[in-house]
């Protein structure tokens, strides 16, 4: 029994790789999304962070950081800034979890947009520390909108599709423990 | 069963604090050192996409088909409407072709009555695009051409009609090419009838600024820019767009390449031009010869200088 939920959790592992390089792979296709017009949500910190949230078992740091890693490698960002940033986040939304898990939704919603905002923050400071161009805050703001309104529909989509929720009363985790 | 339930956590809790701090600090440091040695580290990303990304181009290439087979059938409902537009357009275009012809005949005529001799080494190599970096901050397009082509960082790049940016990161079967519009790209360009000479600085937005004109009040809106071969950047005269003004008053540039659709690329062979160091065999007094052959050397001089020009 405990052997075929230790099992479960790499499958829902699995399932986070398969995520995160279905959305960066949507993300480098070739279709040239016009110059200019504003920035879309970033998926895939949307899905860590809600994963996080729900099952924070799931998903360990050194998968995350690793994951963000090869995101910042690809997609031509300064690589390891970012992953650090994410990882701090989610280490914060771990060591929150059973709060968060009695959380109603707005709440947690309302957590997840400090969140999000805070690390844009963090990383626009450390860019402007080390004298690296950037985008208009305006424009990098946007972004940032569009992923904590995205959210609610990240949330429902994992629901939906792989029944990820918060752990209810009663349930144990792979060594049999009351979660 | 509370007990039970905690134990575990206490030893595991402090020790997972530390793994994690290594963690981060361990990709602070991988910023940093991009920070210091940014040259290493893209060489070491270049690698990793080079290795990448043409593995993965049988699953890019039929999705990037698919939404363009979607786009091609939403064009059709209006194809009436385009068709009419076809029509007017070709009617401009042959009165143009009947001009360019003409022009083309004269210019051939001139050319050979000048004896001109065009520069045989801009020859370029033709690429597909193979990726996009996707994020609206760093606008760049992977090719499928590499070192293996002989291409070289900083060689510029085209689609059929204009300028499209230049190449920075080569790999040995892919190369990056950063396009004109993202934020770190600064090319040297003349504005065209009035000579006045420019850098081209993209933002992030679809027409790049036009920046440090000498007298911004000679060039007007609907004038052509053209590289200027400033800093041995870019060969000179490569058509790149128009100028316009934008709703902030500043002067930008429509680029003449469709971004829109960027597909093939050719990237421009220009070799360096060799520096011209000395004086010249008539022009000045040559610093080598030796005072033995004093007699010879007139001679020689003059039959060198009338080898070149011949």
């Amino acid at each position: 029994m405990a052997e075929a939920r230790h099992g479960r959790v790499w499958v829902y592992r699995g399932l986070f790789v398969a995520f995160s390089l279905a959305l960066l792979f949507l993300r480098l296709l070739p279709l040239g999304g016009e110059i200019g017009k504003w920035p879309g949500p970033d998926l895939m910190l949307g899905l860590m962070l809600a994963w996080v949230t729900r099952r924070p078992d799931h998903l360990p740091a050194v998968l995350i950081g690793l994951v963000v890693l090869a995101e910042d490698l690809m997609l031509m960002r300064p690589p390891g800034l970012w992953a650090a940033l994410v990882v701090l986040a989610t280490e914060f939304l771990r060591a929150r979890s059973t709060l968060t898990r009695e959380l109603g939704f707005a709440a947690e919603w309302l957590l997840i947009a400090v969140v999000m905002v805070t690390m844009l923050l963090g990383y626009r400071l450390i860019y402007s520390l080390t004298f690296l161009g950037q985008p208009d805050f305006g424009y990098a703001f946007a972004g940032t909108i569009g992923s904590i309104l995205m959210y609610p529909f990240i949330v429902w989509g994992l629901r939906v599709a792989i029944n990820l929720r918060k752990p209810s009363t009663g349930e144990t985790d792979a060594m049999g423990r009351r979660i | 069963m509370a007990k039970n339930r905690t134990s575990p956590e206490e030893y595991t809790r402090p020790l997972r604090r530390i793994l994690v701090g290594v963690l981060v600090a361990a990709l602070l440091a991988l910023f940093l050192v991009w920070r210091i040695d940014s040259p290493r580290v893209e060489r070491f990303r270049t690698a990793l996409v080079d290795t990448l990304v043409p593995n993965m181009e049988w699953a890019l290439v039929p999705v990037t088909k698919a939404v363009g087979m979607v786009e091609d059938f939403q064009s059709y409902t209006r194809i009436y409407a385009q068709n009419q537009e076809l029509r007017r357009e070709l009617q401009q275009m042959k009165a143009w072709k009947e001009a360019a012809l003409q022009l083309e005949q004269k210019n051939a005529r001139l050319m050979d009555l000048n004896q001109v001799r065009l520069d045989p080494i801009l020859t370029h190599v033709t690429g597909v695009v193979l990726a996009d970096s996707g994020s609206p901050f760093r606008q760049s397009v992977l090719l499928n051409v590499g070192k293996r082509d002989g291409l070289r960082d900083g060689w510029a790049t085209m689609d059929g009609i204009g300028l499209v940016g230049r190449i920075s990161g080569l790999g040995e079967r892919t190369t990056r090419v950063i396009l004109l519009t993202d934020s770190n790209s600064r090319i040297p360009v003349t504005v065209q009838p009035s000579g006045q000479r420019g850098l081209l600085s993209g933002d992030n937005s679809s027409a790049p600024q036009l920046e440090f004109l000498e007298k911004p009040d000679l060039v007007r809106p609907g004038d052509q820019v053209v590289t200027s071969g400033d800093g041995k950047v870019f060969p000179a005269g490569l058509l790149v767009g128009t100028v316009a003004q934008g709703s902030d008053r500043r002067l930008r540039v429509r680029l003449a390449a469709d971004y829109e659709r960027l597909e093939f690329l050719r990237v421009l062979r220009s070799h360096e031009l060799e520096p011209i160091k000395d004086p010249g065999g008539l022009v000045g007094e040559p610093v080598a010869p030796a005072p033995s052959i004093d007699a010879e050397n007139p001679k020689a001089e003059s039959n060198t200088g009338e080898g070149s020009n011949g």
